[in-house]
């Protein structure tokens, strides 16, 4: 089999932070390649320069033997480099051949589209992969995301690709929408396309790959031949020789749980979860994006509702139906992007932390005062080490490290007694990172119930007292922090049931 | 307020005073009647009404929205009020009735784009036909004119040489300084604009907030156009017909970014000012109606333009 597409010393750096270092990688035509790794890896970056989303720093790229720039996803996908996304990318007031065919229509001699040629084009790409087309004529956004998917691949078809990227291609598929898929796949392979395939479901890579490549930190770590390699090898490679020093801790965890959550459930978001916070106690929350994490701690925080099960805090079941609500409980939560729900760009650092505990600092006639305002702003910038000109500074000039030490200064604001944390430290600094860990762990000492959620295993596994796992809307793992290793954690998170510790 | 000097020449609300100085000067030396106490009076009294629903207005876009309406809102509360000045009711009642009037549109407005979802341009412009609409069954193409002395020293009486009602502008304008800074809802109204999202997370109660703004507005506006018919005596069926745009203009040439999430009244009020002044010297240098919208429209596109500019810098 010949190489259809080689990736050459390729290099990138976002900041500081550098992505991939040196990644050498080879697609043969009709195989299909699996790329594995944990959330930052450099899987996407990976995957990202080959589409034309981003150009490498260094390194080279071979598309059939030739060096080639792609510097365009358009450019990739005329070379003939398509990639089929976890959320397919349409344009859904418009019909499967549309999208199939748009900026390339098939055009009658005086111009206008050719619509009869286009649709007969179209069955036959859907014929020849054995697939259904009745649904041709529909607008997209009315079909299963199943069939957006298969609408993709026809494209990638149409435009006669010779490599296919499927990214995550079955984590929103059902069972019966997955072995549809495994199909196309096949068929696909034997015609001579490369397939890249990423998953988090090393189950199915054992099915369909031909080769694995497994990354950690940027780099490879290891290419195999499927049937020369097992889950543990693969595991262990994703996972490293993980030597994480826990975090020192002071203080003692209570044995009366502040927070208890029972048998919550959502449909389409997660299942039957149920776990505990002690005050004093960090829980780490570990899951890959997507795993329902973030749903369940908004459902307690009242941003969501769930279907069935109850949240017991304090003794008592609660029913928070906005976050007002939850805070008047002494509940507080650090949401995963502070741009999308943290931040006020044009408002100054004080105005910023002062929102949560406005109505805490009232004076006569319901006004705030304003000294008490600035103390307590003066206070947080000091304790967090918030590196401002002074607190009327709009929080848009500031670094990524001291704009999300001001939304974790917001929070603390309220005076917690359960702090939830999603994804702590994301596109943060070294320094405030570890200035921020600190911070959890000395809050904790103080006995607050934190839950902390993160995508970084490193993360987890250095903070944590215990660590709940999720894949797919439900808990596949528990685990106290003196026996959990790596490995063990990363096969729950994907998707292994290794509940050990029940509480 | 510790602010250094260089941050207060950047400021909006300076170069729009600088502006206001110049043309003020340029004015005074091209015409002779620009400095007359006549005239000035007659330029106060004017933007009373323009400046007390620009605050209403200013916290409504500073939220993100917009209001429309208020042109038809002021018409509506001048019919209600002329009418029961015709009727010869008590002025608190009048009074009442014209505040009521303003409070329930604007408390439509608010609850269809709160609760209702629907985006306040559209909200706002159904609103707009709607009551002038109405406004047209109530009087039936007729004038209300002959409206009762009493009533008129709100809208022509002065104090220390300044119309009485430039002065209720201006304490208006102090409290509500006050309060979109120092209250806690005042907080909310910048922080839903800057962050709606985040707004919601921190705890803000974002439906009574939006609710609040659109209802103000209303209130602010019924009493414009009490102060309207004090001033004119007349009502006509197209009363406030375009006085959405002055109110608008002025907030946006005042410093309130079109995109939401800044802004401060006094600002508004300058922009007031400068729309005000550019209206009167125009009419003393006899220059035809149709340049000053031309003038008036160029301002606004220029600083909306370097609103949008410097969004583009403030982005995280």
């Amino acid at each position: 089999m010949e190489t259809v597409l080689e990736v050459r010393g390729v290099s990138k750096s976002f900041g500081g932070v550098q992505a991939l270092k040196g990644v050498n990688f080879a697609l043969r035509s009709g195989e299909v390649h699996a790329l594995v790794g944990e959330n930052g890896a450099g899987k996407s970056t990976l995957i990202k320069i080959i589409s034309g989303a981003l150009l490498p720093d260094r390194g080279e790229i071979f598309y059939l033997d030739q060096p080639v720039t792609i510097d365009s996803p358009r450019k990739a996908q005329e070379m003939g480099i398509s990639t089929v996304y976890q959320e397919p990318l349409v344009y859904n007031e418009l019909s499967a051949v549309e999208n199939i065919f748009l900026g390339r229509e098939i055009r009658k001699p005086w111009g206008s589209i050719d619509w009869k040629a286009q649709e007969e084009k179209t069955k036959a790409l859907f014929a020849s992969l054995g697939l259904p087309y009745h649904f041709l004529r529909e607008p997209m956004g009315e079909l299963s995301v199943g069939l957006q998917q298969l609408v993709l691949i026809a494209k990638a078809l149409a435009y006669e690709s010779k490599v296919i990227i499927f990214d995550e291609p079955t984590a929103i598929l059902t069972e019966h929408e997955t072995e549809r898929l495994f199909d196309i796949i096949t068929k696909l392979r034997m015609r001579g396309v490369g397939i890249i395939y990423i998953s988090h479901r090393l189950e199915e890579i054992f099915r369909i790959a031909d080769r694995v490549t497994v990354m950690r930190d940027g780099e490879v770590r290891g290419v195999f031949s499927i049937g020369e390699v097992n889950r543990d090898r693969i595991v262990e490679l994703m996972a490293g020789r993980l030597l994480v020093e826990a975090i020192e801790r002071k203080g003692k965890k209570s044995d009366a749980p502040l927070l208890v959550v029972e048998n919550l459930s959502k449909r389409g978001r997660f299942s039957d979860v149920s776990f505990q916070v002690f005050p004093g106690e960090i829980l780490g929350f570990f899951g890959l994006v997507g795993s329902g994490r973030t749903d369940i701690v908004q459902t307690i925080f009242g941003l969501m509702r769930q279907d069935s099960g109850n949240i017991i805090y304090q003794g008592k079941t609660v029913h928070f139906s906005s976050p007002e609500e939850a805070m008047q409980s002494d509940i507080a939560y650090l949401p995963e992007d502070r741009k999308v729900q943290g931040l006020f760009p044009i408002l100054g650092v004080g105005y910023n932390i002062s929102i949560t505990f406005l109505k805490e600092i009232l004076g006569s006639f319901g006004v705030v005062r304003e000294k008490k305002e600035r103390n307590r702003g003066e206070e947080y910038v000091r304790r967090l080490n918030i590196k401002t000109p002074n607190l009327k500074t709009k929080v848009y000039s500031l670094s990524g490290g001291n704009q999300q030490k001001v939304v974790i200064a917001k929070w603390l604001g309220t005076t917690p007694r359960v702090l939830i944390l999603d994804e702590p430290t994301r596109g943060v600094d070294v320094a405030s990172k570890s200035e921020i860990h600190n911070l959890i762990a000395h809050l904790a000492d103080e006995g607050l119930g934190i839950v902390m959620i993160s995508s970084e295993l490193p993360e987890i596994l250095k903070m944590s007292d215990r660590i709940v796992v999720m894949h797919e809307g439900k808990i596949t793992g528990v685990f106290d922090r003196a026996e959990a290793t790596a490995e063990d954690v990363i096969r729950a998170a994907t998707g292994e049931r290794l509940i050990s510790v029940e509480r | 307020m510790n602010m250094s000097r260089g941050q207060f020449f950047r400021k909006r609300e300076f170069t729009v005073l600088g502006l206001i100085v110049v043309l003020a000067i340029i004015f005074s030396l091209t015409t002779e009647r620009f400095l007359s106490v006549s005239n000035l009076t007659n330029l106060l009294v004017q933007l009373a009404g323009t400046a007390i629903s620009a605050i209403g207005m200013t916290m409504v876009i500073i939220t993100g929205g917009i209001d429309v309406s208020v042109g038809s809102i002021l018409g509506m509360s001048s019919v209600v009020a002329g009418k029961l000045l015709m009727a010869n009711f008590p002025v608190v009642v009048i009074l009442g009735a014209a505040i009521a009037t303003g409070l329930l549109f604007g408390f439509f407005n608010g609850s269809l784009v709160a609760y209702g979802k629907i985006p306040p341009i559209i909200v706002t412009l159904g609103m707009l036909n709607i009551i002038r609409s109405l406004l047209f069954q109530l009087l039936g193409g007729r004038w209300i004119s002959g409206v009762p002395p009493a009533i008129r020293v709100i809208g022509l009486g002065k104090w220390l040489g300044i119309p009485i009602s430039m002065w209720i502008a201006l304490i208006l304008i102090l409290f509500f300084t006050y309060f979109l800074n120092s209250r806690p809802l005042g907080r909310a109204i910048y922080a839903v604009g800057n962050n709606i999202e985040a707004a919601r997370v921190s705890g803000v109660n974002l439906t009574r907030t939006i609710l609040f703004v659109y209802a103000l507005t209303g209130m602010l506006v019924g009493f414009a156009g009490l102060i309207y018919v004090a001033r004119t005596g007349i009502v006509q069926t197209n009363t406030g017909t375009g006085f959405e745009l002055e109110v608008i203009a002025a907030v946006v040439l005042g410093g309130t970014s079109i995109l939401g999430g800044k802004g401060t009244i006094v600002g508004s009020l300058l922009g007031a000012f400068l729309v005000g002044i550019i209206k009167n010297g125009m009419v003393l240098l006899n220059v035809p109606a149709l340049s000053e919208g031309l003038v008036i429209g160029a301002l606004i596109l220029i600083s909306v333009v370097i609103d949008v500019v410097r969004a583009r810098g403030e982005r995280i």
